[in-house]
């Protein structure tokens, strides 16, 4: 193999770190992507079969608190990144306390996506207990203005 | 070497003339202090916050400095690029340290142009290159306004609506970085005597610190160092003076879009049409206050006058306040201050100039003087 000159070698660990920077960028892009999980402990009927409400379940995306849902109740959680472990603490009719966890990834260019508590604990498959989720833009509140937040050197005139 | 004769009182007053400006905000502070009733705890714990905050972007005035370009004014331009790159990942939703990292990668080409820009307009300016960066920083600044109040949601597509003005396009007045908050001081905040120390900020602050003195070694860095002695003599060495100019320019933006970033990570707000404006005048204005000259600073100089200048700037309201009933004196005050310390730097560089010249003359006189003597 013939040897390279200096100045090509020199174009070359350029256009290596060019592209190594390119891909810590999409790296970056997946990794801290941010959605929202929409934890949802309703009724759902699928295919014949319903998955009942749970009177009470405790339910934990990653690391973040645990949050506790009633029936027909829906909360959410903001979390960065595409992997989960999604952990479900529920009590079945036997008054049996059980924990469940399970690892999902948020589809790629997804912001929220629903997750049916009673569907994930029931069995039922991923593409029924995680569904993506779109928000009705037509009833969204407008965004209002974010007050001015500056240091105290904000008040260096900086034109005349 | 011969050294000058002095008398003690010439040596005195030439110590007290290197270091008038540390000493005038020393004494500043030591009055402000008791008049301002602030505890110790809270004047420590916001000087902590802002050694963090600010640090970063003073550093990247050193480069320039060592290749004897002055104080960067144009570092304003690599804060933009900074603003830009956090606007994108706003859009995009990303948030914390990856979305620091992905900013940075962001900013960092548009950072490169705009100093190489700025390097070529400086090398047409040798010996006016302050005034001419903050021209340049004017100029750039109706570039930037003109595509984020324009360009952006018209042409370049952003998408999300908090960030979009409501007629459809250009960006808001303020976004919201709540996702990037503090992302990266939390990360390893630990308590020292009851104050909140951002560890890993600090890290990062210290990490370019070593390389500052290591790129000061390098040998880049001594043909910086070369350049900023005599640039003819760097010439005549074989030194690519104009290159090496421009690469100590590009340095410097690029380092001032990182610590724009880093800046408002802490702050938590993006205030898209002025933020950036405000941040060269007092990173310059910390690092005279610390000590530096328009052709010598160091990294003492950097924590030295963040500490100084903040203090002052926390103290001066309350003591405002309190010795004359009227906080508006101390705002006042501490904005004169600003403009005035940048003054002063100045002038006493100019001053210094000509004596340093002086004191050469007087140096020869005194040689010729003992060489008379021995014969």
């Amino acid at each position: 193999m013939a040897r390279l000159s200096p100045s090509h070698r020199r174009h070359l660990f350029q256009l290596a770190a060019i592209v190594l920077i390119l891909l810590l960028g999409v790296l970056m892009f997946f990794i801290g992507r941010q959605h929202t999980i929409l934890l949802d402990n309703k009724t759902l009927e699928f295919e014949g079969k319903s998955y009942q409400a749970f009177s009470i379940v405790e339910v934990a995306v990653d690391r973040q608190e645990r949050l506790e849902l009633a029936a027909r109740d829906r909360d959410k959680a903001d979390v960065l990144g595409q992997r989960h472990v999604l952990s479900v603490w529920y009590t079945d009719k036997a008054f049996q306390e059980h924990e469940l966890k399970v690892k999902f990834s948020v589809p790629v260019g997804q912001d929220m996506v629903l997750v049916s508590l009673p569907a994930l604990v029931g069995g039922a498959p991923e593409s029924v207990w995680l569904q993506p989720y779109f928000p009705p833009t037509a009833v969204a509140p407008p965004v209002s203005e974010e007050p001015v937040v500056v240091d105290d050197l904000g008040v260096i005139p900086v034109s005349f | 070497m011969n050294v000058l004769k002095e008398t003690r009182g010439e040596k005195f007053f030439r110590v007290l003339e290197k270091n008038a400006v540390p000493i005038l905000f020393l004494a500043i502070c030591a009055i402000g202090i008791p008049f301002s009733g602030y505890s110790l705890n809270y004047l420590g714990q916001e000087v902590i916050t802002r050694i963090s905050r600010n640090s970063f972007l003073i550093i990247a005035l050193l480069v320039p400095i060592m290749a004897g370009m002055g104080l960067n004014f144009g570092m304003t331009l690599g804060a933009m690029a900074g603003q830009i790159g956090l606007i994108f990942i706003t859009d995009w939703g990303i948030g914390g340290i990856p979305g620091m990292v992905l900013a940075m990668i962001l900013s960092t080409p548009i950072s490169a142009f705009l100093g190489w820009m700025c390097g070529k307009i400086l090398n047409m300016a040798k010996g006016r290159e302050m005034v001419t960066s903050y021209i340049i920083g004017f100029f750039i600044n109706g570039l930037y306004q003109l595509i984020v109040l324009y360009g952006m949601g018209a042409v370049i597509p952003i998408k999300s609506p908090a960030l979009i003005l409501p007629r459809g396009y250009g960006i808001r007045n303020t976004v919201n970085l709540i996702s990037l908050r503090k992302s990266l001081d939390n990360i390893w905040a630990i308590k020292v005597f009851g104050l909140s120390v951002p560890v890993m900020t600090l890290i990062v602050i210290a990490l370019l610190c070593v390389f500052i003195v290591w790129f000061r070694k390098t040998k880049l860095g001594q043909d910086m160092r070369a350049v900023g002695q005599d640039m003819e003599v760097a010439r005549a060495a074989g030194i690519k003076v104009e290159h090496t100019r421009i690469v100590s320019i590009v340095i410097s933006t690029i380092l001032a879009g990182y610590g724009m970033i880093l800046y408002l990570q802490n702050i938590g707000t993006l205030n898209t049409y002025n933020s950036h404006m405000q941040i060269g005048m007092f990173s310059i204005a910390a690092l005279l206050v610390g000590g530096a000259t328009v052709n010598r600073a160091g990294i003492g100089n950097v924590f030295l006058g963040v500490t100084l200048f903040h203090l002052m700037f926390i103290v001066s309201p309350m003591a405002g306040k309190n010795l004359i009933g009227q906080a508006q004196l101390g705002e006042y005050f501490r904005v004169f201050v600003s403009y005035g310390v940048i003054t002063i730097a100045l002038v006493l560089y100019e001053v210094r100039k000509r004596r340093d010249k002086a004191r050469v003359g007087r140096l020869l006189a005194q040689d010729q003087t003992d060489v008379k003597e021995v014969k």
